[in-house]
């Protein structure tokens, strides 16, 4: 959403609302997903060893 | 660059067809996982794994990377752009991570068939990874259902380079106008 008036030049740039709210829950949800990861509570890994399919 | 309209309806068909099959191929993952996770016949959950494995390989890899292209053709080759607008650019990374990580189970997910071919599971083996490809599949279908929902509001905002260019698009238009 760009704040102006048509055809001015001194128009400002806004970031538009529904980015800023979804980027907020995004960044919210790789934090969280990283602390599991790192605090070692995730189920697996990617790896044949931390999906538990060996020894 | 624009493309032409028979062009562009037919790659805004294979964009549509492949988005859906994805969507319905995870649905289809899903439910796969949660018969793996609770049923309690060896037989029937040997053959949920081997066919999650085959539904993986050849059917939701190929529309995920069918649908990552096609959105990025039919994007290039409309007034859309690929940067202009923020729902194109949100849709974009959500396709990319979910390819991504879709790309990143693929061998997990191959290792579990094979072993669910080689012998029957009991209720507890490889629990964890049954219960990730349960929550795997859950987390698809709501990035998924994200994507589409961009795709149909297509919510208003341009990016700070779509900014610029329509600013740019403006002056090049204002002095012809001003001269008819």
């Amino acid at each position: 959403m760009v704040q102006s008036s048509p055809g001015s030049d001194n128009e400002d740039y806004v970031t538009p609302r529904w980015v800023k709210v979804f980027g907020t829950i995004a960044l919210v949800l790789i934090l969280i997903f990283a602390i599991i990861h790192l605090t070692g509570h995730g189920l697996g890994g990617h790896s044949l060893h931390g999906m538990g399919l060996k020894p | 660059m624009p493309m032409k309209p028979g062009l562009r309806k037919l790659a805004l068909t294979i964009h549509i067809t492949s988005s859906v099959g994805w969507l319905g191929s995870v649905a289809g993952f899903l439910t796969l996982a949660i018969m793996g996770l609770f049923s309690r016949e060896g037989i029937t959950v040997q053959a949920t794994y081997l066919g999650m494995d085959w539904l993986t390989t050849y059917i939701i890899l190929p529309f995920s990377i069918a649908a990552l292209l096609s959105g990025i053709v039919q994007s290039l080759g409309t007034s859309w752009g690929l940067f202009r607008h923020y729902w194109v650019v949100v849709k974009l990374l959500l396709t990319i991570l979910a390819t991504s990580v879709l790309i990143l189970h693929t061998q997990p997910i191959r290792s579990l068939g094979r072993e669910a071919a080689a012998k029957p599971f009991s209720a507890t083996d490889f629990r964890e990874t049954r219960i990730q490809l349960v929550a795997d599949a859950v987390a698809g279908i709501f990035v998924l259902l994200t994507a589409t929902a961009l795709a149909v509001y297509k919510p208003r905002g341009l990016t700070r380079y779509g900014w610029r260019r329509q600013r740019e698009q403006r002056k090049e238009s204002a002095p012809e106008k001003s001269s008819i």
